[in-house]
């Protein structure tokens, strides 16, 4: 009985697992972030991940020394979400993400973007918490998330941030009380607005802020 | 002349009764009752390359025709078999004349079109087999009236559709082949009506669904693959009941749920095949009964707890594959000391702890895979137990120590992946005794010491690979004798020393890998030898002298890195390899001039930072690839009278930092792939060409420090996707073109030290991406400030200082929340500012007609003085002494205005926006952000901010104090 077609197979994944090509950590963070995303317009294209650098690629800044500190991908076209990996852009000082589909949540690890100044991931479709490791970002001064579909609290830890001067979270789904110690003294109100229920300012040394809000 | 004529026209009849012949049944003794009346109409559609069907003549008995057997009868057939024939075009549906078939075999063809549905009128038809050609269609519902079918095999054609229907009424079927189509749709439930059937393969299809319970209806199946389909939820217990059953594969589907305990029952399966699907829960310890099993394949389900499978009782198992599931121990008692158990595949499961050492009981075993777990702590020097082991994978874990010596002893070994633990120590002499070892992947760890000369034992080493450890000392100098070697890979080490000129003679080598190192010396002419070589990379060493000569033979180099190192001469060795796809020569010392031809092939081009002389060769016309052009930061002088626009890839063109002149040329707007251009620091002369405009991909344009003169092009506004303008310190002038206000994505724009005048459009203020910084400094801009700047919500800094500004600050300024550094002096700005400007500091506002308010002096003060009157009696005295000491006063002043306006010009070049903040050295203003990254204080957005006196200001303290008199004095002007 021929079985052309009863062929098996037997997976040995021993002699495939040739390593790929190593570039740098960065240029491995930005490509997962691209492999994460759709991009119709076309706009990543010359991100070619066989490079040492990702220093020639077309929306990515880098300082002298090749490291990255700008990634300007706002507006444009982009869906997808945000990848993990970019927590590793250590020198990342920009990230203008903002007016795309981006969708899924922030995560976590962007809170280990140490040099970061400005995270502008406003107008997208951007869900879940703001997470709380956003308070080690010792740098940022700017954080517009407004325009997005986020819930939960405002982390208190971001009152923590010195250096922040902006901060935009309206239009979101967000909850609790706004902050306004620390560095959110001085951000106006319409930053905050419409977002249900997002009650106003708390009130210093009352009851905890987060009833009914997690 | 006639009898020609007479044999044409005998030619043309016996033709035309030729051709009458094939297409007039009329003609041919054969009657439709006779097969072979129809075989001769089936062989007329088919087209036959190789004569498959040559004695297919009528003038022969049918019954000796090639692949046919005919009935007792003779005058029909009862089997045809044209497999593998190499017959095209489409299966004729004559077919269905041929009734007496039992046998029709028509597979591995290049058949084509659909199955004929007349197919279901050979009600004698036992095999039907159409399987490897291009059959396409669905199969026809008429296959179902083939009541005596025994064998179906349709599969790996382009058939679509459900197949299975009908199945259940082909209750004779064995064999049923419908792999590699495109079938959709169910298992039906009639499946179970085939209690003959014996192999079922609907692999590489998309059938859906739960696979039937009733499948246990098959009592005689012993091959059921159903492998990369879509079926789901759970295997149906009663598989457990098909006690023939030798192959099982349902690997690659959306399976779920636990593996039933009762494929335990199957006491004849050898091929256990489930991986990729998403089972859960542990292996039922019922699987121990399999004492068949030979291959157990689970990798790449959501398995979990522990792995109870017992070498004791599955005697025969030879393969284990459990890879990528959640597995966390293995069982100590995995193997007997004479299993059979010859691959272990454990890889990417949670495994912790040290190393399992009662695998290495497993001493059957020749491949282990443990790579992507988490086990820590040290190999065990008894690792070499393993004798048969021929591929060890380990990479990807946690383990620390050193590589045993023992490891020496595994002479069988073939591959030894320990890349990306945290393995430190030496690489152990004894390693020089592995003669099979071919793959060595040591990268990835903290392993130190030298490179032992020992290693240069292992004839058969082809992959070398030790990026990012901390090898140091030299590279043996008798590599040489590593003949087989194909890869070499050492960068990011601590290596030393000189480049042994033996590697040459590794003439098999087609990746060499030395960047990041401390290598010196110069690069061995020896490497003319690797004729082989494909890539090679040497950047950031310390290699000098020039490249050999030798370099010229490598007709294969494809990729070449040799940037960060302290090369010179002549680049014109790499102009051997018209191969050359990427060529990075950065920051080395070569001089002479760029060679007059290199590889067409080119991709990638980079020798900035060189002191390369002359100009572009005219060669560059032909580098039609090129997608990356750099010679930025060299010497290079001349026009660029070169024709590039046939460069129709070119995505960054960098010539910055050279002394190039003449007129920026027209052909640059016919290069429409470009990203980046940067033509800064220049002598260019003349206008900015309106062709510019055309580059509409343009990101970044900075034609900086030139000599360019006339008008910005309002063409310039075609750039929509404009990132960055640049065009700082020319001679521009005119005004600032309205049409800016389409470059909506810019975020840089700087316009400072021309001579542009007239208002700042209020366009401007559409731009509302604009980040980095607005510098219209320095230029002779007037009027109003417009109040739409208010709109540019991101605009960190600000600088319009030094024009002619006039009118009052619009309010709206007052609300850039994003705005840390503003510069408004040296305008003719008046009026009261805003309470919003009191945190920026006085320096941006000094030197201006009329300002105050904090962090000027207060307004109330100003109107003061303004109002202080003298008594009427002292007005003559004093406009005498009036216009005698204004003439000594002015005269003063124009000296300490002299003074002043040198030293702040002074500051000014040394202020990058003027307001008091560091400026980059040249060159480095095309990195963004750099003056922040710099700055390793943390707090720099803190100490600088609004509220605070930039440090800076303490530096240039002397023109401070005389900026303040500046004040106010022109305070004490406003007085008339």
């Amino acid at each position: 009985m021929a079985t052309i077609e009863l062929l098996l197979i037997i997976c040995l994944t021993v002699v495939s697992s040739v390593p790929a090509a190593r570039g740098t950590s960065e240029v491995d963070a930005l490509n997962a972030f691209r492999q994460s995303l759709t991009d119709p317009d076309k706009v990543l294209e010359n991100w070619d991940p066989n490079l040492v650098s990702p220093c020639t690629w077309f929306h990515v800044t880098c300082n002298e020394d090749d490291r990255v500190t700008r990634v300007d991908l706002g507006n444009s076209n982009l869906s997808g979400h945000l990848v993990p990996e970019l927590g590793k852009l250590e020198h990342l000082q920009y990230l203008e993400l903002y007016k795309n589909n981006i969708q899924g949540t922030i995560p976590t690890e962007l809170g280990n973007l140490k040099s970061l100044i400005s995270l502008d991931l406003y107008n997208n479709n951007i869900s879940g918490k703001i997470p709380p490791s956003l308070g080690n970002l010792k740098s940022l001064v700017f954080l517009r998330l407004n325009d997005n579909r986020l819930n939960g609290p405002i982390p208190r830890v971001l009152t923590g941030i010195s250096s922040l001067k902006v901060v935009d979270v309206s239009n979101n789904n967000l909850c609790g009380t706004i902050p306004t110690s620390g560095s959110f003294e001085h951000i106006p109100s319409n930053n905050f607005e419409n977002n249900p229920r997002l009650e106003g300012p708390e009130l210093q040394g009352l009851a905890t802020y987060d009833t009914n809000c997690s | 002349m006639t009898t020609t004529i007479l044999q044409l026209s005998h030619l043309i009849l016996s033709f035309t009764i030729l051709v009458a012949s094939l297409n007039h049944p009329g003609l041919v003794d054969a009657t439709p009752d006779d097969d072979s009346y129809w075989l001769l109409r089936i062989k007329s559609e088919f087209i036959d390359p190789l004569g498959a069907l040559d004695t297919w003549l009528q003038e022969t008995s049918m019954c000796t025709w090639n692949g046919i057997t005919c009935g007792d009868d003779k005058k029909h057939i009862i089997s045809l078999n044209l497999s593998n024939s190499g017959l095209n075009g489409a299966i004729s549906q004559h077919f269905s004349k041929l009734t007496f078939l039992e046998t029709l075999d028509l597979s591995l063809n290049s058949l084509s079109g659909p199955i004929p549905p007349d197919i279901g009128n050979l009600g004698n038809l036992k095999e039907l087999r159409l399987f490897s050609n291009s059959i396409n269609g669905t199969v026809p519902p008429q296959i179902a009236l083939l009541r005596q079918l025994e064998v179906l095999r349709i599969g790996d054609n382009l058939l679509t559709g459900e197949a299975l229907q009908n199945i259940g009424a082909l209750s004779e079927l064995r064999v049923l082949g419908l792999a590699y189509c495109n079938f959709n749709g169910s298992i039906p439930k009639e499946i179970g009506n085939l209690k003959k059937l014996m192999f079922l393969d609907l692999q590489q299809n998309s059938f859906d669904g739960e696979i039937p319970e009733e499948i246990s209806g098959c009592s005689e199946l012993r091959s059921f693959a159903a492998s990369n389909n879509r079926f789901e939820r759970r295997i149906p217990t009663t598989i457990g009941l098909l006690s023939s059953l030798q192959i099982l594969n349902l690997a690659n589907n959306s399976l779920s749920g636990a593996i039933p305990p009762e494929l335990s029952h199957l006491s004849n399966l050898k091929y256990l095949n489930l991986q990729g699907n998403k089972l859960g829960g542990e292996i039922p310890v019922e699987l121990n009964g399999l004492d068949q099993l030979e291959i157990l394949d689970l990798s790449r389900n959501n398995l979990s707890g522990n792995i109870s499978l017992l070498n004791s009782n599955l005697k025969n198992l030879e393969v284990l594959a459990l890879s990528e599931n959640l597995f966390t121990t293995i069982p100590p008692n995995l193997c007997l000391k004479n299993s059979n158990l010859h691959h272990l595949f454990l890889a990417d499961n949670n495994i912790s702890g040290g190393f399992p050492e009662h695998i290495l009981n497993c001493s059957s075993l020749h491949q282990l895979d443990l790579s992507g777990n988490s086990i820590s702590g040290a190999l065990p020097p008894s690792l070499d137990s393993l004798q048969s082991l021929t591929d060890l994978l380990l990479n990807n874990n946690s383990f620390t120590g050193e590589i045993p010596p023992q490891i020496g002893n595994m002479t069988n070994l073939n591959s030894l992946f320990l890349f990306g633990n945290m393995i430190t120590g030496g690489i152990p002499l004894e390693i020089g005794k592995l003669q099979q070892l071919t793959t060595l992947y040591l990268y990835d760890n903290q392993m130190s010491g030298p490179i032992p000369r020992q290693l240069t034992n292992c004839s058969s080493l082809a992959d070398l690979d030790f990026f990012g450890n901390r090898f140091s000392g030299s590279i043996p100098p008798t590599i040489g004798k590593l003949k087989n070697l194909v890869n070499l890979l050492l960068r990011q080490n601590e290596l030393s020393g000189n480049i042994p000129s033996s590697l040459g003679y590794c003439r098999k080598l087609q990746r060499l890998v030395l960047a990041d190192n401390m290598l010196s010396g110069s690069i061995p002419p020896t490497f003319g030898f690797l004729s082989e070589l494909f890539l090679i990379t040497l950047y950031n060493n310390s290699l000098s002298g020039p490249i050999p000569e030798s370099l010229h033979h490598l007709k294969n180099l494809s990729i070449v890195n040799f940037s960060h190192n302290r090369l010179s001469g002549s680049i014109a060795p790499f102009s051997g390899s018209n191969s050359l796809t990427k060529l990075d020569l950065t920051n080395n010392s070569f001089s002479e001039s760029i060679p007059t031809t290199l590889s067409t092939n080119l991709i990638r081009l980079r020798l900035a930072h060189n002191s390369l002389t002359g100009g572009i060769p005219l060669h560059f016309s032909q580098l039609k690839q090129l997608q990356l052009l750099d010679l930025s930061f060299n010497n290079l002088t001349g026009e660029l009278d070169t024709d590039l626009s046939s460069l129709t890839s070119l995505e960054h063109f960098l010539l910055s930092n050279n002394r190039l002149s003449g007129p920026i040329p027209t052909w640059l707007g016919r290069i429409t792939e470009l990203g980046e251009l940067d033509l800064s620091s220049n002598s260019f002369t003349a206008n900015i060409p309106p062709e510019i405009g055309n580059c509409s991909k343009l990101l970044k344009l900075s034609l900086r420090s030139n000599m360019l003169s006339g008008p910005i092009p309002p063409e310039i506004g075609n750039l929509y996707l404009l990132n960055v303008l640049n065009l700082q310190r020319n001679n521009l002038s005119g005004g600032i073109p309205p049409t800016i206000q389409q470059c909506r994505k810019l975020y840089e724009l700087r316009l400072s030290e021309n001579s542009l005048s007239g208002p700042i459009p209020l366009e401007i203020g559409t731009l509302g991406e604009l980040q980095v910084v607005l510098d219209l400094s320095f230029n002779q801009l007037s009027d109003k400030i417009p109040s739409s700047l208010g709109n540019l919500m991101k605009l960190e800094r600000l600088n319009l200082s030094s024009n002619k500004l006039e009118g009052e600050i619009p309010p709206s300024l007052g609300k850039l929340s994003s705005l840390h550094r503003l510069n408004l002096s040296n305008n003719h700005l008046r009026g009261q500012l805003l309470s919003n400007f009191a945190g920026f500091p006085s320096n941006s506002f000094l030197n201006n007609d009329g300002l105050c308010g904090p962090p000027l002096i207060s307004c109330s003060e100003l109107s003061l003085k303004a109002r202080k009157r003298l008594p009427e009696s002292q007005i003559v005295g004093i406009i005498v002494a009036i216009v005698f000491t204004s003439t000594l006063i002015c005269l003063s002043l124009m000296y300490t205005m002299a003074r002043i306006w040198w030293n702040w010009r002074k500051v000014a070049i040394s202020c990058s926006e003027k307001g008091g903040f560091e400026q980059k050295k040249e060159g480095e203003d095309w990195v963004y952000g750099e003056e922040i990254a710099k700055s390793s204080d943390h707090h720099f957005w803190n100490s600088n901010s609004m509220a605070l006196v930039p440090s800076q200001s303490k530096q240039v303290s002397d023109s401070d104090t005389a900026r303040i008199f500046q004040f106010k004095w022109s305070s004490a002007a406003a007085k008339k």
